[in-house]
């Protein structure tokens, strides 16, 4: 073991908080507390280092902030496909990894994932407008069919290594396109088909550095910065193409 | 290489927006056409979302019309009074085209509005200056008969209508006489277009006015810019205002893409003769309109998409 994750563990058994049900000692230390968003940022990856007691199941869930969606539809008018209706979807995370140690279905009866919100397809979406029942189940799965498919709901049984049935490694991978805000992680221990141990920690997603400045100047003094720009934007433009021609003359 | 979009929150290949760029700024050099109707969809292609495409590429025409304007300038080839008289057309046009874009908004139907009318006027115009320039080239290397019958056509419909109109100024840049209303009105039509578009209108303008105002090629190219210049940039610093899209890394790249592109085709369009020019410009028209026309036609792979609101 590394020294750099003895002192985590040490450091995470200060901090242990016990759930008030739990039967299982769980300890999970995230090792980010912070992703910050600079110039060259693709997405990164985040640890969980945990440790357990004894041979168990493992699901983590990872949790983005809420964010407002705007769904469209096309519809054929004539030869012609062209931009329909449009709903709001609200309440939903921006983000929803469910990581385990085999297949979720397997190791937990239906009611079980529904009481810990383990299925990618479960969360609570709100549409704005209201619709009838069948049609707002046909945006809700155009919603989650498009939420899998740009690959921020999904569902993996590869990422978590256990070693000696007590010590739990988790790489989750964030995409590079993330929603600013509080991320968290849950863990639970799972043992014949129930929920035995549960920790939850978090981590922040904010932008960094000049992101940031650029940012906050484009929003918290929005007219300043677009005739700055504009001006540094026709400046730039002038010169690039004036200067080299002076020169040639 | 890729970088991270603050305002676009995403990130980027730094070398595709260069080259979106030297495209663009290739044939803003070449015709006087900022480019608009092209970027924008290339943009929203790599993921943008449209509002930060079309309000950062107002900010890139801007930089990239400053640059070529002052080229042009040094040529001779713009007619200030003509730019002028246009750009007062276009700001109120423009005006009139913000409070419409709204009333369709609320109405839900101005992504529908947009894209026919691309279609429609690409489709229009592109078509008959591919016919009109072809035409032209082919004649290019026949003697003096085709150019009298060519004087002759010119007399056409719009062209009296346009000698009526009061107002009658000279425009000696362009070495003509005509009356202020016209280029005003040409110029409040694409002041609408740059608000509900996202263009800067130069693929009108430029038709236009070498068409029924009947201007010299060039002289259009130079003063199209010229207009070009002004009302992007408006756009540039209200959209930043009011809806915060400005992505200034995108812009910046863009720009120096466009400065690249420019130089080439600017270099290009000088030795070009100018109903070459026009063929060249005809055929990106066409080419933009039929794009456009097929991805309405063919089936969407899924009829259903998403945009992220706030972020």
């Amino acid at each position: 073991m590394t020294l750099g994750l003895r002192c985590l563990l040490f450091a995470a058994t200060w901090t242990l908080q016990l759930p008030a049900w739990a039967d299982e000692p769980l300890v999970v230390a995230p090792a980010t507390s912070e992703v910050r968003i600079t110039t060259d940022f693709t997405g990164t990856e985040v640890q969980a280092i945990g440790s357990m007691r004894g041979p168990a199941d493992l699901i983590i869930k990872l949790v983005g902030p809420q964010q407002e969606a705007k769904l469209s539809r096309e519809i054929k008018l004539g030869p012609f496909w062209v931009g329909g209706d449009t709903v709001k979807m609200e309440g939903a995370p921006s983000l929803l990894f469910l990581y385990a140690t085999a297949p979720i279905a397997t190791i937990l009866p239906p009611a079980e994932q529904q009481k810990y919100g383990l299925q990618l397809e479960g969360v609570p979406v709100h549409l704005e407008p209201h619709l009838q029942a069948h049609a707002e189940d046909d945006w809700r799965k155009a919603f989650f069919r498009l939420k899998e498919r740009q690959g921020y709901y999904h569902e993996d049984d590869t990422a978590i290594k256990v070693f000696g049935n007590r010590l739990f490694i988790a790489d989750m991978r964030l995409p590079g396109d993330l929603q600013v805000g509080t991320y968290t992680v849950e863990t639970l221990v799972v043992k014949s088909g129930k929920v035995v141990g549960r920790n939850v920690g978090e981590f922040k997603v904010r932008l960094a550095g000049i992101e940031r400045r650029v940012w906050s100047a484009a929003h918290d003094h929005s007219w300043i910065f677009g005739g700055l720009f504009t001006l540094l934007a026709m400046l730039l433009g002038f010169a690039l193409n004036a200067i080299p021609y002076r020169r040639s003359r | 290489m890729e970088l991270f979009l603050p305002i676009a929150h995403m990130d980027v290949n730094i070398v595709l927006i260069l080259f979106y760029g030297a495209l663009v700024g290739f044939l803003s050099g070449l015709v006087g056409v900022g480019g608009g109707f092209l970027i924008t969809p290339l943009l929203i292609f790599t993921g943008i979302p449209p509002i930060v495409a079309v309000s950062s590429g107002a900010a890139q025409m801007a930089g990239t019309a400053s640059g070529a304007s002052y080229l042009h300038w040094r040529h001779g080839n713009i007619d200030f009074k003509m730019g002028l008289i246009l750009l007062i057309g276009s700001w109120l046009g423009g005006g009139v085209g913000v409070y419409l874009a709204k009333i369709l908004l609320r109405a839900g139907q101005f992504g529908n509005v947009v894209v026919f009318l691309y279609v429609i006027l690409l489709g229009f115009i592109g078509v008959s200056m591919l016919i009109e320039s072809l035409r032209a080239v082919l004649r290019a290397g026949a003697p003096a008969a085709g150019d009298a019958r060519a004087t002759l056509a010119s007399k056409s419909l719009p062209r009296t209508l346009v000698e009526r109109l009061p107002w009658q100024t000279a425009f000696p840049a362009s070495g003509m006489r005509m009356s202020a209303v016209g280029p005003l009105v040409l110029g409040a039509a694409v002041g609408m277009l740059t608000s509900l578009m996202g263009v800067g209108g130069g693929f009108i303008m430029v038709p236009v006015m070498i068409y029924v105002l009947k201007m010299p090629t060039k002289i259009v190219v130079g003063t199209s810019l010229f207009q070009l210049l002004f009302t992007t940039a408006a756009v540039s610093v209200m959209q930043a205002g009011v809806n915060h899209s400005v992505d200034p890394f995108l812009a910046l790249i863009l720009i120096l893409g466009s400065v690249m592109g420019t130089k080439l085709g600017a270099r290009l369009g000088a030795r070009l003769p100018a109903e070459k020019l026009r063929l060249i410009l005809a055929l990106v028209v066409v080419a933009v309109a039929v794009k456009m026309v097929v991805t309405l036609v063919i089936p969407p792979a899924d009829i259903y998409d998403m945009t992220i609101e706030v972020r």
